[in-house]
């Protein structure tokens, strides 16, 4: 175990956490993320049992463990609680022979939740262009969000992920933090 | 006081305001126009040219008149329309476009020099002499130019975007939308109703008529109550949807909070970007106005304004209550507003009524066959000249009301360059089918302009709608509304001796057209543009039918022989605020930061913006009082120990798969598919014609695995290229790619130095020179079991490494290596040394690979291997770039205390500097505290062959002028012995 302090994307020791009137903004620094890419016509494997989606999906499996679609034969597997492990290793031993590509720290991870699905669906509508099929429960999309880049994975009716590149983080955090403070009515 | 009785206002709710100093009051459903006439004001502006004074003249967004300057400090908002200006306690709003006060503007002279400022003015007058346009003619008309002022503040409000997505969007909520949007709503498709008023109904409010039996304002609350129960409808008022763009998507704005004093804790306004399938335009009608002499007095108004008065704001448009109002139409709507009138029990001096033989609709006096001829009354109206039978008369009156008929309000119709088409039978421009697809129009829009011509067709067009979104529909029962009489007959313009204005705003009368006329600007967009007919901010709504009908008498052609002027986004201006949405100073845009900015902030860095990353640019210390002071220690200290410096940015792909090898063979010009695992060899990638694009290195992991790594610049750039190549270009080729430059913090150890700095870190890994020679690459893990990459590469010519851990653990590994090289004077460095470093050794960067170079010219031309094929390899090989005679070389100064300055041109010393001496240009150069005097790179024709010879290095910008001496570009270390050491 390395004597290294890692600290979040936001600059923190701490994941950061924001409420304002319902909702709560979350950084989620423990999630794990590895992409895995099979050659073209190879039937799609199930790592960790999870069954890899089509477009726009996202599957869920057991242990925090969940995969969306990024591209034909590619996925980004993700594991909560796995940052700090070597995830890109254990995907690949569950996939020998797939290109396996870490990507814990090419991204960050913020959890938007609130338990009114209605509160959600009137943030995803200022903050991405999507239809609402894009963003329903069950869904991942990659869509621009203020100029950035970023995945938006509809979890439940009341949960959304919005991941982001880890160099745009505080970016990202800023344009969230004042769409909820704008909808939350604390701003 | 001219307030009546009724209305949709609530007197339980009264109001106070000023208007230029003055207090008044109004109340809660008033608009500022509405009030300003309820308190007998009816000079409320200046014009722009002439600065005659005006008055209120529409009463909804087309107005061209009422422009005030709302609210005070950083808030102030000018050419702000009263028309649409939703009062509310304390609004302070100030008239414009003047000199002292507005009852005595003294740019009010400029009406004296009318004749001096006809059509073209600007362009016939301006033309000479040519030296004063810059100095004189332009500042004076700038100063002139526009009609409200600036606060010059920065906008202290919030503004935000959101995106919508429904089946249907109706844009306007008057009858025809309101039943478009009930049939649609009803039949289950998602429908966004929009509209630009604070309240639903459109001219439903302004008509007081009666719909199936009540009150058509009760009419409309009923319609309005289902349509907010259905989930599936959502309604957004004070919303403004400005213009249609391509595949269905519409911008709007609504303004969120423009009706109240200040925003608050909300936005002032939202943009809407809706992506619609199918949108319904049932925006209504603008009335026309009839140009006669002296028509531009405060209390002339349209006919239908007034009755919108009357009727919604309970005001008539007169100064005193026992002022007679009179009514000047061609149409049978003139007279309903007469009808309006008396039942108010308004006063009337009469309706002259240009078709011969009509008669009253009520109790008033008709002059029938007769026009307006003339008006009295300098700062408001008093009286109108009337011509009747061949003879003339003058009447009192305090206000008259006009109406040339309806204009549909086509404008979306026409944004994707739909040509309305003229109807004879409307006597109006209706939409034709050319306009954006997927935009269906109904009601008054096009043409259908009864209550209940609307209301049924709002209906029948939202059927329409449903059956092309493949949703069942049924036919709802269609409201019964009064008949409304419509008849109307042709005529344009009373023929005037003096002015008649058919442009109010940018002060275009039926002369200036006339000169226009005469003077061959005879097409429409030519009349535009000689007379600035349309071109102010209300995009000539009220003038732009007139003026071409005044055009096509004078041409003798009909109307659409004439032409139809187009209409472009927005509709009605939009603040560039919203557009902007809201975000400045450093939000303006993202930033990136990098794995150690915690830490260089914490250091006292300085950064620089590098495309959206924050860099370190490089590090102050304690009595260092210039940045050169820094960048000197930065630099001398990698040369002499050791420097550490964060290169995450440079973009990192992950390149995997079975023909990974022959994908990069194919995108890099030399060959590197025989890289061999645990190396890594420099790169240069060719755009298709054969320029130099971009250089790196590329790391083979393993068999099959390789990581290349780009430029800060290039990095989205080349992967986009590489993506390209392999899912269009190379589908065969089994390869994937992914970006990993974020997820890995890198960072630069540099220095003789850097091996004893780095063992310090790594987990039993040799990095003695044989096990680890230069251009060698490992996965390793450091600092006790940390995974991470380890390359040994140089860009400063010295032994050097590049490191790579996990991200989020780069802002600790860089306080590692500073704390566990202490002993070795480990330096941070920023890119300003960087840059020193990198053009001491003569390694090309964006500066050199700028889009114009070859490889040749870089002196990389054998790197672009034949033995294979790549992209650009081929055209590389053209003479136009192989015959390239220009080479990089360095540069140093003859006098050493001399700068060389980048982007001066060589010239032989003696020759002109101009372009036909031309030897090449300095692309880089810094102060080289290795060599002692300022150094540089460039490109110099025949430059291999030339080294020593001097030139002058001209920047005639800055006046410089500096005799140079070519030199080898490898000012360090030219054998490459260090790196390899």
């Amino acid at each position: 175990m390395t004597d290294l302090t890692p600290i979040t994307a936001l600059g923190d020791s701490v994941p950061r956490v924001h409420t304002a009137g319902g909702y709560t903004l979350r950084e989620n620094a423990d999630l794990a993320l590895a992409s895995l890419a099979v050659a073209r016509g190879v039937a799609a494997p199930a790592p960790f049992g999870l069954g890899l989606p089509d477009a726009g999906g996202l599957a869920v499996g057991e242990g925090g463990r969940s995969a969306f679609w990024t591209a034909p034969d590619q996925w980004m597997i993700a594991a909560e609680g796995m940052a700090e492990t070597d995830f890109a290793a254990s995907l690949l031993a569950e996939v020998p022979g797939g290109r396996v590509t870490e990507q814990t720290d090419g991204w960050t991870a913020f959890e938007i939740a609130s338990e009114d699905a209605a509160q959600i669906e009137s943030l995803l509508e200022r903050l991405v262009n999507l239809p609402a099929a894009a963003t329903a429960p069950g869904r991942a999309t990659r869509t621009g969000l203020e100029h950035m880049s970023v995945f938006v994975l509809r979890r439940t009716d009341s949960h959304v992920t919005i991941i982001g590149m880890r160099t745009l983080a505080a970016s990202l955090w800023h344009a969230l933090e004042t769409a909820v403070d704008r909808l939350g009515g604390t701003q | 006081m001219t307030r009546i009785q009724g209305g949709l206002i609530d007197r339980n709710r009264p109001l106070s305001f000023r208007f230029d100093g003055r207090s008044y009051s109004g109340f809660e459903g008033d608009t500022l126009a509405s009030a300003l006439l309820a308190n007998g004001v009816r000079l409320v502006g200046r014009s722009f040219k002439y600065h005659r004074p005006r008055g209120i003249f529409s009463a909804g967004s087309e107005e061209p008149n009422a422009l005030v300057e709302l609210r005070e400090g950083a808030r102030r908002e000018p050419n702000t329309r009263a028309t649409v200006v939703e009062l509310y306690d304390g609004l302070v709003a100030d008239s414009q476009n003047r000199i002292g006060s507005l009852e005595h503007d003294l740019l009010s002279v400029n009406d004296l020099f009318a004749p001096f400022f006809a059509a073209g003015f600007y362009y016939k007058t301006f033309m000479w002499p040519r030296a004063f346009w810059e100095k004189l003619y332009e500042p004076a008309i700038r100063r002139a130019a526009g009609l409200g002022s600036l606060s010059m503040l920065a906008d202290p409000d919030a503004y935000d975007r959101g995106f919508q997505h429904p089946d249907l969007l109706v844009i306007g909520g008057g009858a025809a939308g309101l039943m478009a949007a009930l049939t649609t709503g009803r039949a289950g498709a998602s429908v966004l109703l929009a509209d630009e008023d604070c309240r639903l109904g459109g001219r439903l409010l302004a008509e007081g008529g009666v719909i199936d039996d009540t009150p058509a304002a009760d009419w409309v609350a009923g319609v309005v109550a289902e349509l907010e129960n259905l989930p599936n409808v959502r309604i957004l008022t004070r919303t403004t949807v400005f213009g249609a763009y391509d595949h269905g998507v519409y911008g709007a704005v609504e303004r969120v909070s423009d009706h109240l004093p200040e925003p608050g804790r909300k936005v002032r306004q939202t943009l809407w970007r809706i992506s619609a399938r199918h949108a319904i335009l049932a925006t209504g009608a603008t009335e026309r106005h009839i140009p006669f002499g002296d028509n531009d007095r405060p209390g002339i108004m349209l006919a239908g304004a007034m009755r919108a008065y009357v009727n919604r704001w309970a005001v008539t448009p007169q100064a005193r209550a026992e002022d007679p109002v009179a009514i000047f139409t061609n149409n049978d709507d003139g007279h309903r507003t007469a009808l309006a009138l008396a039942a108010r029990g308004v006063p009337l001096a009469g309706v002259i009524d240009t078709r011969s033989g009509v008669s009253s609709l009520g109790e008033y006096r008709t002059f029938a066959g007769a026009t307006v001829t003339g008006t009295k009354g300098r700062k408001g109206l008093s009286a109108i000249e009337l011509r009747h039978g061949g003879t003339s008369e003058w009447l009192n009156c305090g206000a008259l009301g006009v109406s040339g008929g309806w204009n549909p309000n086509v404008h979306l119709a026409s944004h994707h360059r739909g040509r309305p088409l003229w109807s004879d039978e409307k006597l109006a421009f209706v939409p034709d089918d050319n306009g954006p697809q997927g935009l269906l129009v109904a009601g008054a829009a096009r043409g259908e302009g009864s209550t209940a011509e609307a209301l049924a067709d709002g209906a029948r067009v939202a059927l329409t709608a449903l059956e092309a979104l493949g949703i069942s529909g049924t036919a709802p029962a269609i409201p019964v509304a009064s008949e409304e009489p419509s008849a109307i007959e042709a005529f344009w313009h009373v023929p005037a001796k003096g002015r008649a204005w058919v442009d109010f705003q940018n002060d275009v009368t039926v002369k200036d057209i006339k000169l226009a006329h005469q003077e061959n600007m005879r097409p429409v967009e030519h009349l535009k543009r000689w007379t600035t007919l349309g071109m102010a901010t209300d995009q000539g709504k009220t003038a732009n039918v007139t003026a071409l009908a005044v055009m096509a008498e004078l041409t003798g052609k009909t109307i659409p022989e004439t032409g139809t002027t187009i209409f472009r986004p927005p509709y009605t201006p939009v603040s560039m605020g919203v557009l902007g949405g809201g975000d400045t100073g450093q939000r303006f845009r993202p930033r990136r930061l990098t794995p150690t900015h915690p830490w260089a902030e914490a250091q006292g860095a300085v950064f620089v913006e590098v495309g959206p990353w924050m860099r370190a640019q490089y590090f102050p210390r304690a009595g260092e009082t210039h940045w050169r002071q820094t960048v000197d220690r930065e630099a001398r200290a990698v040369r002499a120990s050791v420097g550490v410096c964060d290169v995450t940015t440079l973009g990192k792909i992950d390149v995997q798969g079975p023909d990974a090898g022959e994908f990069l063979n194919r995108i890099y010009a030399n060959l590197m598919g025989t890289l061999k695992p645990g190396k890594v060899r420099y790169g240069l990638m060719l755009r298709e014609d054969g320029i130099a694009y971009d250089d790196g290195t590329c790391a083979c992991l393993a068999e099959g695995h390789y990581v290349v790594t780009t430029t800060t610049a290039n990095a989205g750039l080349v992967y986009q290229r590489m993506e390209f190549a392999r899912q269009c270009l190379w589908p065969e080729l089994d390869v994937t790619l992914i970006s990993t430059t974020d997820a890995w913090a890198q960072i630069a150890v540099a220095g003789p130095k850097s091996r004893e700095l780095l063992s310090r870190i790594v987990d039993g890994f040799d990095m003695s020179n044989d096990a680890f020679p230069f251009m060698g690459c490992a996965e390793l893990t450091v600092c006790g079991g940390l995974r991470a990459r380890l390359f040994r590469i140089s860009f400063s010519g010295e032994l050097a490494y590049e490191i790579a851990v996990p991200a989020r653990y780069g802002n600790a590994l860089m306080e590692r290596l500073m704390d566990t090289g202490k002993d070795l004077d480990v330096t941070a460095y920023g890119t300003e040394a960087l840059g020193v470093l990198r053009i001491e050794k003569g390694h090309a960067t964006a500066n050199e690979i700028n889009g114009q170079t070859t490889a040749t010219m870089l002196g990389m031309d054998r790197m672009v291997s034949r033995k294979k094929d790549s992209i650009g390899a081929i055209m590389s090989r053209r003479e136009g770039l192989s015959g390239d005679a220009r080479r990089l070389v360095g540069f140093v100064p003859v006098d050493a205390g001399e700068p060389v300055v980048a982007g001066s041109h060589l010239v032989a010393p003696g020759d002109p500097v101009d372009m036909a001496h031309d030897q090449g240009w300095i692309t880089s150069a810094c102060y080289s505290p290795h060599v002692g005097s300022s150094i540089g790179l460039g490109y110099l024709v025949n430059g291999d062959s030339r080294l020593g010879q001097e030139f002058i290095a001209a920047n005639p910008l800055e006046g410089q002028s500096v005799r140079v001496k070519a030199v080898s570009a490898h000012f360090v270390d030219p054998e490459g012995e260090r790196l390899r050491d």
